[in-house]
C-alpha cells in the first residue's frame, strides 16, 4: 500500500489554505502529476466547518487524477472526506490514535531530529526536515541532509521538506528520500503546472498501466498483484471477490496473480437485497 | 411462579439441501432506511436465513458500504441471490462470485424475464439450475406459481423451489393459493414462497397452504415500522404453520349452531 506513496507533496500553510485559488491550483497540479502528487491540507487558522469544506473540495478535485489528499493533524476530517493520508507531528495524535479515528488512512509523522525519528517507528512514512533554510521558518538552523539519512535508515519512506527546489531534489534522493515536499516552490508560481513538471523531472515517477476496474478506466502500478491492487484501493480482501479477465480469483491466490496492461477487473461484494 | 407449558403442537424441522434451519421465515436486506433498523427487524423476525445481493464495490466510497459490515455471518445464514440477472449466463456468473465469498454453497437463483413484472425467465432458470447443480451449488430457484416449471426445477437438481405469492415488491399477497397448494402437494423438495406478501395475514394465509417456508423483504423494509412488522410476520408465519398442521374444519355453506339447540325456555 505504502509503495504507492506519491513522490511530490504540495503542502499548504495558513496563507495558501485560505487563498481563493487553492482548489484551482491543486487541480492544475493534479492534472500534471496524477498519482505522483499528494496535497497536504495544513491550517491552524481554519475552523472545523471551514476545514471540512476545504478538505472535501480538495478531495473531489484530486480524486479524478488519482492524486492523494493528506490532512495534517485532523484525523477526524480525514475520515470524513476519505482522505488517503494523515500527517501529525510533535504534540499531535500518535499514529495508533490516528488509525483508531481514520483506519483507512496512511499515517505520516513529521520528524525534525533523531529522537523524533526513533519515536515515530509506528508511522507508515516520515516527513523529515527542515533540510535547507526556509522562509517558512526564517532564522531557524536547518537540520541538513542528516535528518533525511537518519529517517531513511529506519526503512520508512521519507519525504524531505524545507527549502526544497527541483535543483536540490537529487541530493535529498541521494540521501535516501522517497520524495519531496514543498510549500512556496509549488504554490507561489503563477504557473503551478510548470513548477510541478519541474519537480517531476527530478523525481522517479510511478510506472503505471491502464486497466478497467468495475467498468471504469483506471491507472494501476505496473506489475503489482491483485492483493496489492486491493491495498492501493483501500479495500479489505476478506470482504471483496475479484474477477480478473472473467476468471474468478480464489482469495488465497490474490497475492500471486499479477495485473497487466488492459486487464479487466471486477471487484464485487455483498449488498442489501431480497 | 413459573409454569411449564407443553408445546401445543410438534413440527418437523425445516431441512433444505441437507441443512436444518431453525426458522421458516426468511428475510431480505434490501431497501431498509438504515442498517440499524434492518438489524433490529431481523432480530424481531427470528429469521435465520438472510438474503444478500452481489454488486460492484463502489470505488469512490469508504469501505463500510458492504452489507457484511452490518450482518454477523456467525449469527445468520447468508443466502446470496442473483437478482438483476436477465440471462442464465449472468446468473451463473453472479452465483460463482457469491460462492467465492466463502460462506456456503447455497444460491437463491433468479433469472428475470421482464423488467415490469420481474417474472422469471423459466427457460434460463432451468438451464442455470441444471448447470449450477452440477457444479455443486445448492440451488433455491425463484419461479412463478407454475407446477410444470416447479417439477422441472426439481428434476434439474434444485434443493428448494421458490414460487412467488405475487410479483416482487408488489405487496399484493397470495394471489393464487390453489397453484401454491398444488405445487406443494407434488414436490418432494421444500417449497418456500418468495415475494409478494404485504402484511401478516398474507404470510399466515401462505403458510396455511402447507408450504415449508416464506421469504420476504419489502413487506418489512417498507413497513412504517419495520421492527414491529417483523414481529407480526414472525407470529403470522408461526400461526399459519400451526393452523396448517392443526388441520382446518370443513367449509360449509350453511350455519351450524355452536350452542345446544335443546333446553331452550318454553
Amino acid at each position: 500500500m505504502i509503495a504507492a506513496l506519491p513522490r511530490l507533496h504540495a503542502v499548504t500553510d495558513d496563507r495558501v489554505a485560505a487563498a481563493p485559488d487553492l482548489v484551482a491550483k491543486a487541480t492544475a497540479m493534479a492534472a500534471v502529476a496524477g498519482q505522483d502528487l499528494a496535497v497536504h491540507l495544513r491550517s491552524r487558522a481554519l475552523t472545523g466547518q471551514a476545514f471540512v469544506h476545504t478538505a472535501r473540495a480538495l478531495a473531489a478535485a484530486l480524486h479524478p487524477y488519482g492524486s492523494w489528499l493528506v490532512i495534517n493533524d485532523r484525523a477526524d476530517v480525514a475520515r470524513a472526506v476519505a482522505a488517503q493520508g494523515v500527517v501529525t507531528g510533535r504534540g499531535g495524535l500518535v499514529p495508533a490514535d490516528v488509525r483508531r479515528v481514520a483506519p483507512a488512512a496512511v499515517v505520516g509523522r513529521s520528524v525534525h531530529d533523531a529522537a523524533e525519528t526513533r519515536a515515530a517507528a509506528d508511522a507508515d512514512f516520515l516527513v523529515a526536515g527542515a533540510v535547507f533554510p526556509t522562509t517558512s521558518h526564517p532564522g531557524a538552523t536547518p537540520a541538513g541532509l542528516d535528518v533525511v539519512r537518519t529517517a531513511a535508515a529506519t526503512g520508512h519512506p521519507v519525504i524531505a521538506i524545507g527549502g526544497l527546489t527541483a535543483a536540490r531534489t537529487p541530493e535529498v534522493l541521494e540521501a535516501g528520500a522517497h520524495g519531496i515536499a514543498a510549500i512556496r516552490a509549488l504554490w507561489d508560481p503563477v504557473d503551478v503546472a510548470a513548477a510541478v513538471a519541474g519537480f517531476l523531472d527530478a523525481l522517479p515517477t510511478v510506472d503505471l498501466v491502464d486497466v478497467e476496474i468495475n467498468g471504469e478506466p483506471r491507472h494501476a502500478r505496473r506489475g503489482i498483484t491483485l492483493a496489492e491492487l486491493l491495498g492501493d484501493l483501500s479495500l479489505d480482501a476478506r470482504a471483496v471477490v475479484v474477477e480478473h479477465n472473467r476468471h474468478i480469483v480464489r482469495r488465497d491466490t490474490l497475492g500471486t496473480v499479477r495485473i497487466a496492461d488492459g486487464d479487466r477487473i471486477e471487484l464485487v461484494h455483498f449488498v442489501g437485497g431480497g | 411462579m413459573t409454569t411449564t407449558v407443553a408445546p401445543a403442537f410438534t413440527d418437523t424441522p425445516l431441512e433444505i439441501g441437507g441443512r436444518v434451519f431453525r426458522s421458516r421465515l426468511m428475510v431480505g436486506t434490501g431497501k431498509y432506511k438504515d442498517n440499524a433498523t434492518m438489524v433490529r427487524a431481523h432480530e424481531a423476525s427470528g429469521a435465520e436465513v438472510v438474503t444478500v445481493a452481489v454488486r460492484r464495490v463502489n470505488l469512490d466510497r469508504t469501505k463500510e458500504d458492504g452489507i457484511l459490515y452490518h450482518l454477523d455471518p456467525s449469527r445468520v445464514f447468508l443466502l446470496a441471490n442473483t437478482a438483476g440477472c436477465y440471462t442464465a449466463e449472468d446468473a451463473m456468473r453472479y452465483a460463482r462470485l457469491a460462492r467465492e465469498a466463502g460462506f456456503n454453497e447455497f444460491v437463491k437463483l433468479e433469472v428475470i424475464g421482464d423488467q415490469q413484472t420481474l417474472l422469471p425467465d423459466t427457460t434460463g432458470l432451468l438451464e442455470a439450475t441444471r448447470q449450477l447443480a452440477k457444479e455443486g451449488f445448492k440451488v433455491m430457484a425463484y419461479t412463478n406459481e407454475d407446477l410444470i416449471t416447479a417439477l422441472r426445477l426439481q428434476d434439474a437438481g434444485a434443493v428448494a423451489v421458490m414460487p412467488l405469492a405475487s410479483p416482487i415488491g408488489s405487496g399484493m399477497g397470495l394471489v393464487n393459493p390453489y397453484h401454491i397448494r398444488v405445487i406443494k402437494s407434488r414436490l418432494s423438495v421444500p417449497v418456500i414462497v418468495d415475494a409478494g406478501v404485504g402484511t401478516a395475514s398474507d404470510a399466515c394465509l401462505t403458510m396455511e397452504q402447507g408450504v415449508d417456508g416464506i421469504l420476504m423483504n419489502t413487506a418489512l423494509a417498507e413497513a412504517k415500522d419495520p421492527v414491529a412488522m417483523a414481529h407480526a410476520m414472525r407470529l403470522a408465519t408461526e400461526a399459519g404453520r400451526a393452523a396448517f398442521l392443526a388441520g382446518r374444519m370443513p367449509r360449509r355453506e350453511i350455519a351450524v349452531p355452536s350452542s345446544p339447540t335443546t333446553g331452550m325456555l318454553a
